[in-house]
């Protein structure tokens, strides 16, 4: 299905260093203020939770003392080959805009909730409710991302209104749109983190960190076997992390099946 | 429903057939479901309000009762295309006998179906814009485009026997009207076919694209994943029975015979043989999965499969409530046995429901990331409520339609 | 009338043709497309032109430095300050919160004051101050009456309050626990430094955190934290080497390249127990004539077979790590509470004992001894002064009778009722005292217990200033910007005591603390305009030692230092994620919190297979921990990251004030944190208190 979604001179991707995270958190809070993620007064049923940037714990299974911790930030993983844009009905999420972004729109969405059984990432959130912010707190809403009702889906888009603003940006400046410098466009999680785990540009540009971190021996991305291809790659020196990161039979190596899979 | 001697008020309505039980009882039984319609209707209130929080519905199990159910009654329903397909193109005569009933109950099921799909879309007042924004590429908008047109195909099905009731026929016009209807009847049922089958066969599709699902995930023939297959020949090894089931329930309750024994047979093997074909294309279809496409993506059958979704549905699904049905409607002698041809059918219809749950439920109940985990998932109350209602609703529809209209050609002979 | 077939397909199609002609479902189609996208109870995004204010937030404990967004002059949202040398555009979770607390629901709106039916009524800020000039003049000049605590580590404001004080005869200006007083102690009293004790993480290239949650909550953490990344390029082998030692596998040791797991309360041993290996190899530090004693008291105690059976650190672990230390150019000991607060002094003692022994004082990537900045405000309390100044070891002379009840209590962004060790203990002693006042940005557990609550403009609607945050490795001052003005009826503390002291007839020099504020940057000689454009000033200046001791009299009292009151020690964790004692839980970061951390309105506490195996314990389990100084009631989650005989407590629930977003959350652990004070330095210490968990 790959072929749907053709080639783009542009790929928004990230490269997140699992070795940097260290899960403290501040990613999930500065996405949910930029995109104005609604609250939620008891947010431990992590199954009614809206997180478009989640942090995952990871372990390596073992028993103390021989056990390991890793944190896995999971952003949309804006797949080359998305489950959810297929099965979407009516054309509210798309990848089909120069940078790969698979979108979300809004005010077209009716809810029906296939791209959230699609996705195996769990990368999509549903509005159980209308957002409900006590008083005044609506007044510190972000200007750039509109606020979701009841009922629609929702998605980290990566920060996609940063682009559209760095973009205009170039064009006022007389440079070239479509050659956007690194800091150009950044996502809140990325500038957030303290770790400097997240390292966001376009894969296809040479000149952006991303490129050639994408390419590193230690770099990975998840369930890649399915062939959904994500725009989200991930890093680590350490074995188990990787192989954390698909699922392998007891007799494959680590790394040695990748996106065998094409559907 | 049992006859009673005085006539009851209302019962020049009644079809020219037999007696319908007193107004009273019928009024009493009315507001019994309306106690039903009640309970669903303020969950569906609350759920209109207040959003689809109040179900027990979440963002890993955004499928759960309503999905499994509209899917179930949706197979189950399935009867009414492929009678009508097998009385009005391939002209197997004697079921004419039941051919209405078919059509009534698949009129409930899709009708009950887009209500409860109604109440499980976020905003239902958007969901034409699957229509208006279709997305060709969508197994789902298959579905809707098809199950719209169908449900108004049965409707156009449903419209001439309405119009057949004794008082209503009376009128010239509408008699007029209805023999239209029936002249143009094979053409309907002909769309109904064709209709039906591509959203039966879609809704398989739904589930069998889903590349990110390894549970439901099939190759497939040119666009269509095997599943989308697997859903037509169940639906068709299985509506047929459903109705039969359906037949048996009202003449338990009227205590009257309305259907020849041996069309419900008929039916039963009809049944029995689509259900005998496509339990062996299941089998080999699940053996392929678990042993060509888990270990390619680098799972394992057990992985699949849990302390709460075991393999035990599994089992049930394919084994008790695939196999042996099958065998049962394939065997006449079994088959001609009334309780067994019941408790086939009953088999037959869980193992379709089964088959659908665990399409809906099972497949996103699987952690497919390996540091994910499993959850279950228990309908609550906002749920369960509005699916009685449709329930109810599907009683309410039956009801009247005996009550008065002419669903059964054979009831006065039967019971002459 | 006949109908035949034509016309009967005519009137269908007809019907249907003639329907959609009409502008009917048109425009209903239409309107429900507009109308579903514009629910009148959902907010509209702000307009207005979009401007990003540099400052640090004082909201989080770390000083983090930000930029707030405004749009149309009103906040939007916090970032990070890319500009800034320390931050580089990161930013803590907790900083990044602090927009949408603007409007917490928790927020003080206008001063209350609390009826004698323990309601709280508005009253305007004439009617506060005269109760204060009223309560306070009363006791002006009397000794022992008055006492106050600050929330505020390193704010220049603490000196108004200290003076304050001071005019009014009162010594007693305390500020919360932390680990600068601990590092004062050690330093300043126990080994007779000079100074304040800093550390410079980014120029190491061996950090060895000793408990101190060096890249989670310790210290200028995102400064800490970019050091860190700086010396891990993606992909490649670590510039420098990062280890953690310390009961739980917390966020430092999940970023260090080793783990060393030890008992709580067992640093000072596993210390001692590398210096050990350290002082074989022929280290010594000249500065210290009691150097030898020093060192026969190490080598004839700390040998690594006594040392692991104390901190359950292997022999062999423990020569690994010395010898990284010993490889290492910069090696730096970075010792503290895993928590913040209520570690030992003997552990601190031997940390910077072993990073004088490394050569680390004073040198790049080392130990640095940092000059106090100058006081503005005259007759305040000096850094010195403020840092050895002890609330826990005060409250507990209150309780036990040996110093008077004070009359009158203040605190100042100081949740002393929920923050403290033994927190039911010290609520039920600031509750003796007849007269609080609380000054806070929320209603937090000690607002809710005051008889006058008075509102703080929140971090970023105040002018208000960092000094030499304790963790960091130089000099440097920081002022914290006034975005907007405040969105309620708050006024900033540092004014209301100058007006106060006004009208008490004690001037304390200042109309405004602007003023303060200005003086300061003067007398530090910082460019004011620089600081409001958010950069730091820095100064380079460090103190040279003359008379080091080693004094191992004290720790040999000191080492000996262990609760003795159950089986399980208890390891404190704090996340800047889940909020302070003053800050609660912003509602965004709830999020953050996982559901093996909070459930409902239960917390957990985390236990290895094989602890839980020996209490007879399962995931899920509800269990009590208690001793002698409460009880905490949690739930258990199987966490094979934490040691074994110990359990793992996450700081920051059971909220009883605040709002819906923490209230009622969990359990407080600090309910259980008893208190001892250690032979030798007398510091009262609560890191590694020991509970009984019983199954309920």
């Amino acid at each position: 299905m790959s072929g749907h979604y053709g080639q783009f001179d542009i790929r928004w991707g990230m490269v997140i260093d699992l070795d940097k995270c260290t899960g403290c958190g501040a990613c999930m809070v500065a996405c949910q203020a930029e995109n104005n993620v609604a609250i939620q007064t008891d947010a431990s049923n992590k199954r009614l939770v809206t997180n478009w940037m989640l942090v995952f714990e990871l372990s390596n299974g073992k028993s103390f003392p021989d056990h390991e911790v890793a944190y896995l930030p999971r952003p949309c993983m804006h797949c080359g080959n998305p489950s959810c844009v297929a099965v979407c009905p009516a054309t509210v999420t798309t990848k089909d805009e120069e940078g790969g972004i698979v979108s979300q729109i809004y005010p077209r969405c009716f809810g029906c909730r296939y791209c959230m059984a699609s996705c195996p990432y769990h990368a999509r959130y549903f509005n159980w409710y209308d957002p409900v912010w006590p008083e005044g707190m609506e007044k510190t809403l972000s200007p750039d991302v509109s606020v979701r009702p009841r009922g629609v889906v929702e998605k980290c888009h990566f920060c996609h209104h940063r682009w559209m603003q760095a973009k205009d940006k170039a064009r006022v400046a007389g440079e070239d749109p479509k050659a956007l410098p690194q800091e150009a466009y950044q996502t809140a999680c990325t500038q957030a983190c303290p770790n400097g785990a997240i390292t966001f540009g376009d894969l296809n540009n040479p000149e952006h960190t991303v490129h050639e971190l994408a390419h590193s021996e230690y770099a990975f991305r998840l369930l890649e076997r399915l062939g959904t291809e994500p725009q989200v790659y991930y890093m680590s020196r350490r074995e188990w992390v990787r192989r954390a990161g698909d699922n392998y039979l007891a007799d494959e190596k680590t790394g040695s099946v990748k996106n065998e899979h094409h559907s | 429903m049992s006859t009673i001697p005085s006539k009851p008020f209302d019962q020049a309505l009644f079809p020219d057939g037999g007696p319908r039980c007193g107004l009273l009882k019928f009024v009493l039984w009315l507001g019994f479901l309306g106690l039903i319609f009640a309970w669903g209707g303020y969950a569906m209130g609350r759920i209109f309000f207040y959003g689809i929080g109040e179900t027990a519905l979440d963002n890993y199990f955004g499928f759960g009762l309503w999905i499994t159910f509209d899917l179930a009654v949706i197979a189950l329903g399935a009867g009414a295309f492929f009678t009508g397909l097998l009385r009005y193109i391939l002209n197997i005569d004697p079921l004419k006998n039941i051919i209405n009933l078919t059509v009534i109950v698949g009129f409930i099921c899709y009708s009950g179906a887009m209500l409860v799909l109604g109440l499980d879309v976020g905003q239902p007042l958007r969901s034409w814009f699957g229509f208006w924004h279709a997305n060709v590429h969508s197994m789902l908008v298959e579905v809707m485009f098809c199950i719209t047109c169908y449900l108004m195909v049965l409707a156009i099905e449903f419209i001439p026997l309405v119009l057949e009731n004794r008082q209503l026929d009376k009128i010239r016009l509408i008699h007029r009207i209805s023999h239209n209807f029936h002249v143009f009847m094979p053409l309907f049922a002909g769309i109904g076919a064709f209709l039906s089958t591509f959203h039966q066969g879609s809704l398989g599709g739904m589930y069998g694209v889903l590349f990110g699902r390894p549970f439901a995930f099939r190759e497939g023939f040119f666009i269509w994943p095997w599943t989308f297959f697997l859903f037509v020949l169940s639906a068709v090894g299985s509506g047929p029975v459903f109705t039969v089931l359906i037949c048996g329930i009202i003449e338990k309750v009227s205590g009257r015979k309305l259907v020849d024994f041996k069309i419900k047979a008929l039916m039963g093997k009809i049944a029995g043989t689509m259900l005998t074909i496509y339990i062996v294309f299941k089998i080999i279809d699940t053996w392929a999965w678990a042993n060509g496409y888990l270990p390619s993506v680098g799972l394992t059958f057990d992985q699949m499969y849990n302390d709460v979704y075991g393999t035990w549905l599994l089992w049930a699904e394919i084994g008790v409530c695939g196999v042996l049905p099958a065998i049962m409607l394939m065997t006449p002698s079994l088959r001609n046995n009334p309780t067994l041809l019941y408790t086939a059918a009953i088999l037959d219809c869980t193992g379709v429901t089964i088959n659908r749950f665990v399409f809906t439920v099972q497949a996103l109940a699987i952690p497919v990331m390996p540091f994910d985990q499993w959850y279950s998932y228990t309908p609550n109350w906002a749920e369960w409520a509005p699916t009685f209602l449709v329930l109810a609703y599907g009683a309410l529809v039956i009801s009247l339609s005996y009550r008065y209209l002419p669903v059964f050609p054979q009831e006065k002979k039967l019971n002459a | 009338m006949g109908i035949d077939r034509r016309s009967f397909i005519s009137f269908l199609a007809g019907g249907a043709v003639g329907t959609l002609v009409t502008p009917i479902p048109w425009k209903l189609t239409d309107d429900i497309s507009i109308w579903t996208q514009n629910w009148s109870w959902i907010p509209k995004n702000p307009e207005g032109a979009s401007e990003y204010v540099p400052t640090v937030s004082k909201l989080c404990p770390s000083g983090c430095p930000v930029r707030v967004r405004t749009v149309g002059g009103k906040p939007v949202g916090v970032r990070g300050n890319a500009e800034h040398p320390y931050s580089r555009g990161g930013v803590t979770p907790l900083a990044a919160a602090e927009a949408e607390l603007l409007y917490s629901p928790a927020r003080v709106r206008r001063p209350l004051r609390r009826t004698p039916d323990q309601a709280y009524v508005a009253i305007s800020w004439d009617e506060a101050l005269a109760i204060l000039e009223e309560k306070l003049g009363a006791i002006k000049g009397y000794r022992g009456k008055l006492a106050m605590v600050s929330g505020d580590p390193d704010g220049t404001i603490n000196e108004v309050f200290s003076a304050f004080l001071a005019k009014a005869g009162s010594a007693d200006f305390y500020l919360m626990p932390g680990e600068a007083q601990v590092a004062a102690k050690a330093w300043n009293d126990v080994m007779g430094g000079q100074g304040a004790v800093g550390y410079d993480i980014g120029n190491s290239d061996m950090v060895l955190a000793v408990g101190a949650d060096v890249l989670e909550s310790w210290g200028q953490v995102v400064r800490n934290r970019k050091a860190f990344a700086d010396k891990r390029p993606h992909g490649e082998k670590p510039k420098a080497k990062y280890v953690y030692a310390g009961p739980v596998q917390n966020n430092t040791a999940a970023g260090a390249d080793a783990w060393v797991p030890i008992n709580p309360g067992t640093e000072a041993a596993f210390l001692l127990g590398l210096t050990y290996q350290v002082l074989k190899e022929g280290f010594r530090v000249d500065a210290a004539p009691d150097f030898d004693e020093f060192k026969t008291f190490v080598m004839s105690n700390f040998a690594p077979q006594n040392v692991q059976r104390v901190t359950g650190v292997a022999a062999t672990t423990l020569v690994a790590v010395a010898k990284d230390l010993l490889r290492a150019s910069a090696p730096l000991i970075v010792t503290g509470s895993e928590f913040g607060q209520g570690g030992g002094g003997a552990a601190m003692v031997a940390g910077l004992a072993l990073n004088l022994m490394l050569g680390g004082l004073n040198r790049k990537g080392g130990l640095q001894a940092l000059p106090d900045m100058p006081q503005v405000v005259s007759g305040a309390k000096d850094a010195k002064g403020l840092r050895s100044a002890d609330l826990v070891a005060y409250l507990a002379d209150v309780d036990k009778g040996r110093t008077p009840l004070p009359e009158a209590m203040l605190f100042y962004e100081a949740n002393a009722a929920y923050g403290l060790p033994e927190a039911s203990k010290a609520a039920a002693t600031l509750a003796k005292v007849p007269f609080k006042a609380s000054f806070s940005v929320f209603f937090d557990e000690t607002a809710a217990m005051s008889d006058l609550v008075l509102p703080v403009p929140l971090g970023m609607e105040r002018w208000d200033d960092i000094c030499t945050p304790y963790g960091s490795g130089e000099v440097n001052y920081q002022l914290a910007r006034q975005v907007i003005e405040p969105v309620f009826e708050a006024v900033n503390a540092g004014d209301v005591f100058l007006a106060l002291a006004a009208k008490l007839g004690m001037s304390l020099g200042y109309s405004s603390f602007r003023q303060v504020l200005e003086a300061k940057a003067s007398a530090i000689g910082a460019d004011l305009d620089a600081l409001q454009e958010g950069k730091p000033f820095t100064a380079p200046a460090k103190v040279t030692q003359y008379a080091l001791r080693m004094n191992p009299g004290v720790l040999a009292k000191a080492i000996k230092d262990a609760d003795k009151g159950g089986d399980i020690a208890l390891a404190p964790v704090f996340y800047l994620r889940t909020g302070t004692g003053s800050t609660a839980v912003p509602p965004f970061n709830l999020k953050t919190i996982r559901d093996t951390e909070l459930l409902g309105k239960e917390s957990f506490v985390q236990l290895n297979a094989a602890t839980a195996g020996k209490l007879g314990l399962r995931e899920g389990d509800r269990v009590s921990l208690s001793n002698e100084a409460g009880t905490c009631a949690a739930r258990v989650h199987i966490n094979e990251g934490v040691m074994t005989d110990a359990v793992a407590a996450l700081l920051g629930f059971g909220h009883t004030a605040f709002d819906a977003y923490s209230q009622g959350k969990g359990d407080n652990v600090a309910k259980v944190m008893k208190t001892r004070f250690e032979p030798g330095t007398g510091i009262p210490v609560w890191a590694g208190a020991k509970v009984k968990i019983a199954k309920i």
